[in-house]
């Protein structure tokens, strides 16, 4: 009775496994489907959803144009929840079940980070839009392709405005204690010491915590010229708020952007009027000279009222990607993977793209200031478009002059 | 003296936020120590909390100040809901069940949150954010977190009273101590059981409230709190309320402290070794010796 139960039992399990895949098959037809993950809940749900809208500008432009070779383009997107097992969990997702010959994603280092050795076994390439800790191109996969800058070039921007502009010697590092802080605090302290800087100080913390005004005070006793912070939107409104609070007046705020340069951080959403004189570097701005980037931020403003921060471009970018390659070849993720390789787009709202045999698109990096709540350019000297102020006046004096 | 401002400002700081984790905590504890549950929707009231006082603000321009009293009635009668709709029907020695119940309710509140108000996070602005109270020349403390502390001592010690020294509290520790014979003595088990399940929302829910002015918030911001505060609970003596109490400016100086001396990202490991050895060498929690 027993083995007889247990083949019965077997045969109906393999049954339905056929019926579940050949459902799934069924797809096909005259749609192409684009895997995408980000972060459309928890902590970074502000970035996922600058992502989002990106994504969605892209594929209306897409499919009015007549998607992929006549066939119309969806997106599958995936929420990571902020959460980088859940990012694999995406991965595992659109590919055994969707079949989606291509993915774009995450939003952040950490859980983009945590993606790339599962796309590299499962053979399916991956675009990624917005994470710039180097580690993940440093893993060398044949299987992805980062259009941003990366921390080693955020680190080299900021330091070359530095020393341009006053020249100071002092720094400290403060950064949150995940792939993306880490990250950036190494290629920060690796570039700082190679470039004659003291780092004064060096402090990780944990994200999303109610209270750094130890940790501010703390780096204020190293009295540093500069500080780099690496932090995402919530705490970069926390730390300039307590930097205030804790009376912490360097010469230069400096920052890996991200949180210091998304659109909300300048305005009533984020830190405010706080946020005046903090540099960040940013990869594009809607100022940006590029061809299309003042429709990009038309359409946008369309869509949302608001204007994009440089997140949302790079997801429009990356699905642009992503179509030019599955025009040419779309056979199979191999043959997309090697379209996207051969990518040449010269005029793009982001620039040019172009990706080197890692995959890295070669991308500059801008150093902005926020001066009156709005983000202005102000290095390199080719594209500023306004000149950094320092020092900035201290805290009691934008207390005293009514600007706080 | 050069260490003394800083180590004192560090103090200081850590029992601004210490006061409102000792709010929170004591919600738990309370739940804890009268029903032997470990609410993991205590995170999730601290979030509904929040956002009825941020729609208080925005919407009727109510000061979180005063917006956190209607808060906690809100969150009293979610909580005293959610235990006559739910908590009372699983039977006491069903641990495990308590647990997924908890978990569920939490689950529900997030998504729900969610559906209604998007995963966009907000915070509050309104003048009074950027005063600083200063204190000599060296100490200078943030006027809605010293404001957060009063309110937050206050309703702590309105809440050690009520459960110490009221006819309702007695009977909530009768339950406590013997949950079998406490009936026999005519206590309505249920009802005591349905307002402390409540009152430990209401703590939590106004602790989200007086958290709301210097924080931020977004659906999932409760778990941030869910582990602190189990771990407070136990490190007061499962169930002691004053024991949790303790236990939150404990924990919120001891944090201060180790931010400023060893850095903050030490914070977190200190709160957990000294919650180990708390564990290892005086089980029974700080106060947990006056309690069964």
């Amino acid at each position: 009775m027993r083995p007889r139960t247990s083949a019965v039992l077997i045969t109906v399990v393999l049954l339905s496994i056929a019926v579940l895949i050949g459902c799934q098959n069924k797809g096909g037809g005259n749609t192409v489907k684009i895997g995408v993950i980000t972060s459309l809940t928890g902590s970074q749900a502000a970035f996922g959803q600058a992502h989002k809208n990106g994504y969605t500008i892209a594929l209306e432009e897409l499919n009015a144009k007549g998607g992929i070779n006549g066939k119309k383009v969806d997106l599958d997107f995936y929420d990571d929840q902020s959460k980088p097992d859940q990012a694999v969990q995406g991965v595992n997702k659109l590919v055994d079940q969707d079949h989606v010959p291509i993915i774009l994603g995450s939003y952040s280092s950490e859980s983009t980070r945590a993606i790339v050795p599962v796309v590299t076994a499962k053979q399916v390439p991956l675009i990624i839009p917005t994470a710039v800790a180097d580690n993940i191109m440093a893993t060398g996969s044949p299987w992805i392709f980062r259009l941003c800058a990366g921390s080693g070039d955020y680190a080299k921007a900021t330091l070359d405005f530095l020393k341009n502009n006053g020249n100071p010697k002092n720094l400290a590092i403060v950064y949150e204690s995940t792939n993306f802080g880490q990250s950036n605090f190494r290629s920060m302290s690796e570039a700082a010491t190679a470039g004659g800087m003291n780092i004064v100080d060096t402090e990780a913390y944990q994200a999303s915590s109610p209270d750094y005004k130890s940790l501010l005070q703390r780096v204020k006793g190293k009295n540093p010229d500069v500080v780099y912070f690496a932090s995402y939107l919530l705490d970069a409104t926390t730390l300039m708020r307590q930097s205030e609070q804790a009376n912490f007046n360097p010469k230069y705020y400096t920052s890996a952007g991200t949180g210091f340069a998304v659109a909300d951080f300048p305005t009533e959403k984020g830190a405010g009027k706080y946020a005046n004189f903090t540099y960040s570097v940013a990869q594009w701005l809607p100022s940006a000279s590029w061809a299309g980037s003042k429709e990009f931020d038309e359409k946008f403003f369309l869509l949302t009222k608001t204007h994009p921060s440089f997140h949302a471009l790079e997801a429009y970018i990356a699905l642009m990607v992503a179509a030019e390659a599955m025009k040419k070849n779309m056979t199979s993720p191999a043959a997309i993977r090697d379209e996207v390789r051969k990518t040449d787009m010269p005029t793009t709202p982001f620039g040019p793209i172009k990706f080197d045999a890692k995959g890295q698109n070669a991308h500059p990096t801008l150093v902005t200031q926020v001066q009156d709540q709005h983000y202005k350019v102000v290095w390199p000297p080719d594209a500023a478009e306004a000149k950094p102020i320092y020092p900035p006046p201290t805290w009691s004096q934008r207390k005293k002059s009514g600007e706080l | 003296m050069d260490w003394f401002y800083p180590f004192l400002q560090a103090v200081l700081n850590g029992m601004l936020t210490g006061s409102l984790y000792a709010l929170i905590a004591m919600g738990m504890a309370l739940i804890f120590g009268v029903m032997r549950i470990v609410n993991f929707a205590h995170g999730a009231f601290l979030m509904l909390g929040m956002y009825a006082t941020w729609v208080m603000f925005e919407h009727a321009h109510i000061n979180p100040y005063i917006g956190f009293i209607p808060t906690g009635v809100l969150l009293f009668i979610i909580g005293a809901a959610v235990y006559a709709g739910l908590v009372r029907h699983v039977p006491v020695q069903a641990e495990f069940m308590i647990i997924l119940l908890t978990l569920g309710v939490s689950l529900i509140c997030v998504d729900s949150i969610l559906l209604i108000f998007g995963a966009d996070y907000h915070q509050l602005n309104f003048p009074l954010l950027g005063k600083n109270l200063r204190l000599g020349s060296q100490i200078s403390l943030n006027a809605p977190w010293v404001i957060s502390f009063g309110i937050a001592l206050l309703a702590a010690a309105g809440l050690y009273m009520f459960v110490m020294r009221t006819m309702f509290g007695r009977a909530a520790r009768a339950i406590a101590q013997n949950p079998y014979s406490a009936p026999l003595m005519g206590i309505n088990i249920h009802r005591v059981q349905a307002v402390t399940f409540g009152l430990g929302a209401a703590a939590a829910g106004i602790a989200g409230a007086l958290l709301l002015p210097v924080f931020y918030l977004y659906p999932d911001v409760g778990h941030l709190f869910n582990l602190k505060s189990f771990l407070m609970v136990v490190m007061g003596g499962m169930g002691s309320i004053e024991g949790a109490a303790a236990a939150g400016l404990v924990l919120g100086v001891v944090e201060s402290l180790t931010s400023l001396y060893w850095g903050n990202e030490w914070a977190l490991v200190v709160d957990f070794v000294i919650f180990i050895l708390v564990l290892s060498f005086k089980p029974s929690g700080i106060f947990g010796s006056q309690r069964a």
